[in-house]
C-alpha cells in the first residue's frame, strides 16, 4: 500500500529511576516495547487504564522527555533520544499536544489573547501586534468561541470548562501541526459539551489532514474518533488493529475484558459477570512473560514464561497472546 | 427487572423540596421545587451535568447541608416520619442506621491517619454499644463482605488501590444495615474495569441485603443499565422520571434526547452525534420558564414564560415539558 507513514516506533521503551531509597536502582516500565506507525491523516487510538503507559507514549512523541531504548522515526527521518531539549523548535511546531485538564494547562494570569498569540510569537511568524489580534480572532473563531471580542480579553478563570478546552485546541491549531496529541481531552468535560469537542476534532482532521493520537479510556469514545485502536495495558501494547475489528472482533482477553466493562445500555439490563481478579500489576517489578497472565481468564503455562509475539488475527490486526 | 409495583411500599417521599446555598448576591437554588417517591429495594439513578444540583439533593436528603447551605422548604419523608422537621441531634439517631451516603471521592472521605477498620469500628460504635471485639468481628465481615481480605483490617487508606478505597466506602454505608444508600458518584474517579466490578458489587450487595440506592452520576449510559427508575436533573429540577428501560428507549424531554446523543456507543453505525449547545444556566438568576429553553432546538413561545407542567405518562414515566401539553394519558392539574 502506498500509504506514508509520519510517525514511526519500533520497540520504543521508557523506564523512569524510582526515586525511593529502599528501592533505589530500580526502575518503573512506564512503556516497554511500544511499536507504531501512524499513518499521514490517520487517527489512532490509544486505549487503556490508568497507568497503561497512554501518556507516556504520548509525552514520547512530544519529546518531553527521551526514550530509554528504542527507535523514533519521524517524517523518515530518527530522531536522535538526546534532542529532547527545548532547542527542537521545528519539531514541536509539528508536533503539539493537548493536554487532559483545561484547568490547570492555561496560564491564569494570562489573558486569552497573550496565551494564543504565544505560538506565533515562538515560531516567529507574528506579523506585527495588529496583525497578531486578527489571527487570534480568526483562531478563536475556528474552534466555534464566538464572537472572538467577548473571549479574546478575558481570562481563563472567566471560561467553563467547556470554552477552556477549545482554548487549549486553538493553540494546537494556531501552528498547523502535522501531528495532534489528545491525552483525554474530553475525560474532564460535562457531558453534553464533550461531543462538540470531538466533532470539532474529527472536522479539523477533514479539512487539514492530520494526523491524530487520541488517549482515552472510554472505548465507546474511541471507537467514534479513529481509524485505529491500539489496547495498551501495564506499558505495552496488547492488541492493535482497525477499530472495528478491535471492538467487534476482540481477540486479547484484555480488549475483551474492557469492551464487557463499558456500559453498554442498548444490551438490556442483565449481562454476563465480569470474570476478572487482582489488579494492574506493579511496573517496578511486573509480571514475568504476558503482563495480563495473573489476571487472564483463559492463563496457560506459556504466558507466565515469554512474552507472546504478535501474531496477525486479521489483515492488519494483531494480538499480543497465545490464544 | 426489579420494577416497582403499586403493592410496594413507599421508603423516601421528597416532596417540593427547594434547597440551595445562601450567598452575597442572593440565593442558590440548586435544588428547585423537586419531588420523587422510592420504594423499598428499589435502585434510583439521578443523571445530571455538573452544578444541576444532583449532589445537593443528596446532601438535603440526609441533612448534611451546612454553612451556607440550607433547605428553603419542602418536606422529606422517610418510613412515613417526616425527617425534614427533625432537630439536628434527632437526625443524627438516623443517619448511618436507617440510611447512609457513600461520598465520592473515597480518597477524600476517609481519615488518612487511621486503619480503615477503626473507621468502620468507629461507625459502629457511634450508634451501637457493643464491645471492641464484637465490633471488629463485624467490620471484618464487612470488609469480606466487599471481597477485601480481614488482613486489610489494619491497613491504612494510602495502602489500598482506588478501587479497594471505594469498597471500604461502601463497607461503611452498610455497616449499620441501612434500608437507602445514596450513592453519589462512587465510581466516577475509577478505571472502567474496577468500576464494573464495584457495580457488580453493589447489584448483588442490593440483593443480598434488600436495600434502596439513589444512585447519582453524570454517566447515564451507565444508570440505564443498572436503575430501574431514573430521574433526570436539569438546573436545579427534575425534568424527566421514569423506569429506566422506557427513558432509554423513549426519552421525553429534548434534554434527555440532548444526553442520550451525547453517548457514542459501542455496537450498531457510527453516526454522527450532536451533544447539546450552550451552558446551563446561572442558577442564582435561572430563566423564568423552561430552564433549558435557551439550549433546547425544539423552543416555542411559551417555554420562556411559563414553567411546563409535569405531564404523566403511562407506566409512570412524567416529563416536565410544553411539548407535551394535552399529550399525556393521565391529566393532572
Amino acid at each position: 500500500m502506498a500509504d506514508r507513514f509520519i510517525l514511526e516506533l519500533e520497540q520504543v521503551s521508557k523506564h523512569f529511576p524510582v526515586r525511593s531509597f529502599r528501592r533505589f536502582g530500580q526502575v518503573v516500565h512506564a512503556m516497554d516495547d511500544v511499536s507504531f506507525r501512524l499513518k499521514e491523516g490517520e487517527v489512532l487510538a490509544l486505549v487503556g487504564e490508568s497507568g497503561s503507559g497512554k501518556t507516556t507514549t504520548a509525552s514520547i512523541i512530544a519529546r518531553l522527555y527521551p526514550q530509554t531504548s528504542g527507535k523514533f522515526v519521524f517524517e523518515g527521518k530518527e530522531i536522535d533520544p538526546g534532542r529532547s531539549g527545548k532547542r527542537n523548535l521545528a519539531y514541536r511546531k509539528k508536533v503539539q499536544m493537548i493536554f487532559q485538564d483545561p484547568f490547570s494547562s492555561l496560564n491564569p494570569t494570562h489573558t486569552i489573547f497573550q496565551i494564543l498569540s504565544r505560538p506565533y510569537v515562538i515560531h516567529g511568524d507574528a506579523a506585527g501586534k495588529k496583525g497578531l489580534r486578527s489571527r487570534v480572532q480568526v483562531l478563536l473563531e475556528s474552534v466555534g468561541l464566538e464572537p472572538p471580542a467577548q473571549f479574546i480579553d478575558k481570562f481563563p478563570h472567566e471560561l467553563s470548562g467547556g470554552q477552556r478546552q477549545r482554548v487549549n485546541i486553538a493553540r494546537t491549531f494556531s501552528v498547523e501541526p502535522l501531528v495532534i496529541l489528545a491525552d483525554e481531552p474530553t475525560s474532564m468535560l460535562d457531558v453534553s459539551i464533550r461531543m462538540s469537542i470531538m466533532n470539532m476534532m474529527l472536522e479539523y482532521r477533514e479539512t487539514r489532514n492530520v494526523s491524530t493520537v487520541y488517549i482515552t479510556h472510554d472505548l465507546a469514545g474511541a471507537r467514534y474518533m479513529s481509524d485505529r485502536i491500539a489496547v495498551m495495558y501495564a506499558g505495552m501494547i496488547m492488541e492493535i488493529g482497525p477499530t472495528e475489528h478491535v471492538i467487534g472482533q476482540a481477540f486479547h482477553p484484555y480488549t475483551k475484558l474492557l469492551r464487557s466493562a463499558a456500559p453498554a445500555p442498548e444490551k438490556g439490563l442483565k449481562r454476563q459477570k465480569l470474570v476478572t481478579h487482582g489488579d494492574i500489576p506493579s511496573l517496578i517489578d511486573p509480571p514475568s512473560g504476558c503482563r495480563f497472565h495473573p489476571r487472564c481468564p483463559f492463563k496457560m503455562e506459556e504466558c507466565s514464561k515469554r512474552i507472546p509475539d504478535w501474531k496477525e488475527v486479521d489483515a492488519g490486526h494483531f494480538a499480543r497472546c497465545f490464544l | 427487572m426489579r420494577n416497582s409495583e403499586s403493592s410496594k411500599q413507599v421508603l423516601l417521599e421528597v416532596r417540593n423540596l427547594q434547597a440551595g446555598y445562601e450567598v452575597k448576591k442572593g440565593f442558590v437554588g440548586a435544588v428547585d421545587d423537586v419531588s420523587f417517591c422510592l420504594h423499598k429495594g428499589e435502585f434510583l439513578g439521578i443523571a445530571g451535568e455538573s452544578g444541576c444540583g444532583k449532589s445537593t439533593l443528596a446532601f438535603a436528603i440526609m441533612n448534611l447541608l451546612r454553612d451556607n447551605a440550607r433547605i428553603r422548604s419542602g418536606e422529606i419523608d422517610f418510613q412515613g416520619r417526616l425527617v425534614s422537621a427533625l432537630s439536628g441531634e434527632g437526625f443524627n439517631k438516623i443517619r448511618w442506621v436507617n440510611l447512609s451516603m457513600v461520598f465520592q471521592s473515597a480518597m477524600n472521605a476517609l481519615n488518612p491517619v487511621l486503619k480503615v477498620g477503626e473507621q468502620l469500628c468507629d461507625a459502629i460504635h457511634a450508634h451501637r454499644s457493643i464491645s471492641a471485639q464484637k465490633a471488629k468481628e463485624r467490620a471484618q465481615q464487612m470488609l469480606q463482605l466487599v471481597d477485601i481480605g480481614p488482613e486489610r483490617y489494619d491497613s491504612y487508606p494510602h495502602q489500598l488501590s482506588g478501587g479497594m478505597k471505594q469498597r471500604v466506602m461502601i463497607a461503611m454505608a452498610l455497616v449499620l444495615e441501612p434500608q437507602l444508600v445514596i450513592m453519589d458518584e462512587p465510581t466516577t474517579a475509577l478505571d472502567v474495569v474496577v468500576q464494573r466490578t464495584i457495580i457488580e458489587k453493589i447489584q448483588e450487595l442490593q440483593q443480598q441485603l434488600d436495600f434502596s440506592v439513589i444512585f447519582i452520576t453524570h454517566d447515564l449510559s451507565l444508570l440505564v443499565e443498572i436503575s430501574d427508575r431514573l430521574a433526570i436533573m436539569y438546573a436545579g429540577k427534575i425534568i424527566e422520571e421514569g423506569p429506566a428501560q422506557d427513558v432509554f428507549s423513549h426519552p421525553l424531554h429534548p434534554y434527555t434526547h440532548g444526553l442520550m446523543n451525547a453517548f457514542p456507543s459501542l455496537s450498531g453505525p457510527i453516526r454522527r452525534m450532536g451533544g447539546i449547545e450552550g451552558k446551563p444556566p446561572d442558577l442564582l438568576d435561572p430563566p423564568k420558564g423552561c430552564r433549558f429553553f435557551p439550549r433546547c432546538s425544539q423552543v416555542m413561545d411559551r417555554c420562556a414564560n411559563t414553567y411546563p407542567p409535569e405531564i404523566l405518562f403511562e407506566g409512570d414515566h412524567r416529563v416536565a415539558c410544553h411539548l407535551y401539553q394535552g399529550k399525556g394519558d393521565i391529566q393532572n392539574g
